[in-house]
């Protein structure tokens, strides 16, 4: 509150008067949108699929929640700088790049292990698949219509885009589509399961509220869809209302609890990017040298920003010595730390710490 | 009964077996997360470790943009989210006693979590159970209380952890007698 009545003086008589919160002001600006595309998009309301209603009183719910847990978290100082440089940032040359290592492909987790990784892209791009289909249905973004016996029209934001056959390979996708993230975010639940009760490192760090409910939630989703379509095709459609209402009842439960649990680190993670850039860029800028040994260890905008971010937290580590520790490059700083503990002045002896990575 | 890490600095005979154990932790992944110094490396062998201290108020999740550092209910400051981390290494930056290590492969932080899966039940960190020389103990409030009696030579210098770190810390640390001149009194 009090961030938007400073920018309410700054702007002086802006948009932002008309509404109470920044919160506020997404939400609306959201609803608006999306209620504008589906206009659009069903060919002025001629279009929409009430099967799945329920799906879009859902979503709205959860872009309250999006918004609430997310804009609360945009104020943190650190964030704020983050968010704020990492948008200016955002038209690097290296930014597709990064964007691809981080949010498609995921590098870094390969590093960090094949199966996690394998798992990870399961479950990620079966999510990430699931969603553009159900969201666009959901809306009434995407539907189909049959015009002449045997051919579906794909419909797009009120545009013919495609006319296939309804037994041809393009339909077969699109029915199953669904079906195929079902089994890519079964399978890498499994995965992710499996590991979390065998591997005793893993199960070491696991907690049943943060890192297993999720993947229950995505299993009930898989599990419920799946066996949609196995009534439709074994079962002759038998329970097959009741068990569409579970399923929608689990994709909500689901999409409420998403920014409030582990599955928020998804809309979260682009700020690797902007984390990414934000290094390379000032890093080219200027290095900071260590006030000890003269090493480049950061950039000068990050140290500063640190040192700022830890100020608006009452937090100054100025020595008498006449630095900052933020100034020092870790090994001065943990060699400056025992000199403070014995006296003696280590972190002025020119010996590069050694032996200090154990082979485990 | 809460229990704490406590430093006792100057029995540090450079064994490196806290390095050792630290490996072996479940969630460690076979990396060490804390280092052991020489004092004065060209003079003589006195060698000390250095932990993470767990700050009260941690500089490391202050600076941290993601909320990747999470505070446990036992007062240990976790390692980096692993899901939650993006890399930004504000918290190195951050943290008075150089402590969190950085891993640019994995494009993640990780810390002392003060074993959490072992002292959240009340067993003692790796470290502690393997040092030989009792640099570092698992002790409760009382016990430090009763060393830091036992040790308090009256000349200001022998007291554990504040005024020598930046702030509270939930590790308690005490100062080397030895090198200041003290003979320590077992």
């Amino acid at each position: 509150m009090q961030a938007n009545i400073a920018t309410n003086k700054e702007t002086g008589r802006s948009v932002n008067h008309a509404f109470a919160s920044h919160f506020a002001k997404s939400m609306f600006l959201t609803v608006v949108g999306i209620a504008i595309l589906m206009f659009i998009g069903t060919r002025m309301f001629t279009h929409i699929d009430l099967n799945l209603y329920g799906y879009m009183v859902g979503t709205i719910v959860f872009i309250g929640g999006f918004f609430y847990r997310f804009i609360a978290w945009g104020e943190r100082p650190p964030t704020k700088i983050i968010i704020k440089k990492g948008l200016k940032l955002l038209l690097r040359k290296s930014t597709p790049k990064t964007a691809v290592n981080h949010l498609a492909i995921y590098d870094f987790i390969r590093n960090r292990g094949l199966y996690r990784w394998v798992q990870h892209i399961l479950i990620g791009w079966g999510c990430v698949l699931a969603c553009l289909v159900t969201f666009p249905l959901v809306f009434s973004w995407m539907y189909f219509t049959m015009e002449d016996n045997g051919y579906y029209t794909i419909v797009l934001f009120g545009m013919n885009v495609m006319h296939v056959k309804a037994e041809g390979i393009i339909a077969w996708f699109s029915y199953n589509a669904l079906n195929i993230a079902a089994i890519m975010v079964t399978a890498g639940v499994c995965m992710a399961l499996y590991r979390r009760l065998s591997n005793m490192q893993a199960r070491a760090e696991q907690k049943f509220m943060y890192d297993f409910l999720p993947l229950y939630l995505l299993l009930f989703i898989s599990i419920t869809g799946l066996l949609l379509t196995f009534q439709n095709i074994v079962l002759h459609g038998w329970m097959q209302p009741q068990m569409s209402l579970i399923h929608q009842f689990s994709v909500i439960v689901t999409l409420i609890y998403l920014p409030f649990g582990k599955l928020a680190h998804i809309p979260f993670r682009p700020m690797s990017v902007f984390a990414r850039n934000y290094r390379e860029h000032y890093g080219e800028q200027q290095m900071k040298e260590c006030k000890v040994c003269g090493d480049h260890f950061v950039s000068v905008e990050q140290s500063n920003d640190v040192i700022q971010v830890l100020g608006v937290n009452d937090m100054e580590f100025n020595m008498q010595d006449g630095f900052n520790l933020a100034e020092l490059c870790l090994p001065c700083r943990r060699k400056y730390r025992i000199s403070r503990f014995s006296g003696f002045a280590t972190h002025q002896v020119k010996v590069k710490e050694a032996n200090q990575n154990a082979k485990g | 009964m809460k229990k704490r890490l406590y430093l006792e600095l100057e029995n540090c005979i450079g064994c490196r077996s806290c390095l050792a154990a630290c490996t072996q932790c479940g969630g460690h992944e076979e990396r060490n997360r804390n280092y052991v110094y020489d004092v004065n490396p060209l003079v003589n062998r006195q060698t000390m470790p250095l932990m993470c201290l767990h700050c009260v108020n941690p500089a490391c999740a202050r600076s941290c943009p993601a909320q990747a550092i999470q505070i446990h209910e036992t007062g240990a400051v976790l390692s980096a989210l692993v899901e939650k981390c993006i890399g930004c290494q504000n918290c190195t930056i951050a943290c008075p006693y150089g402590i969190p290590k950085f891993d640019t492969e994995q494009n993640l932080m990780y810390k002392c979590d003060l074993c959490i899966d072992r002292t959240k039940d009340g067993i003692p960190p790796m470290c502690a159970s393997v040092c030989p020389s009792n640099t570092l103990q698992w002790l409760t409030d009382e016990e430090i209380e009763a060393k830091q009696k036992q040790f308090n030579l009256d000349n200001g210098k022998w007291v554990t952890s504040m005024p020598y770190l930046e702030g509270e810390t939930n590790v308690k640390v005490n100062l080397p007698g030895i090198l200041q001149g003290v003979t320590k009194l077992f």
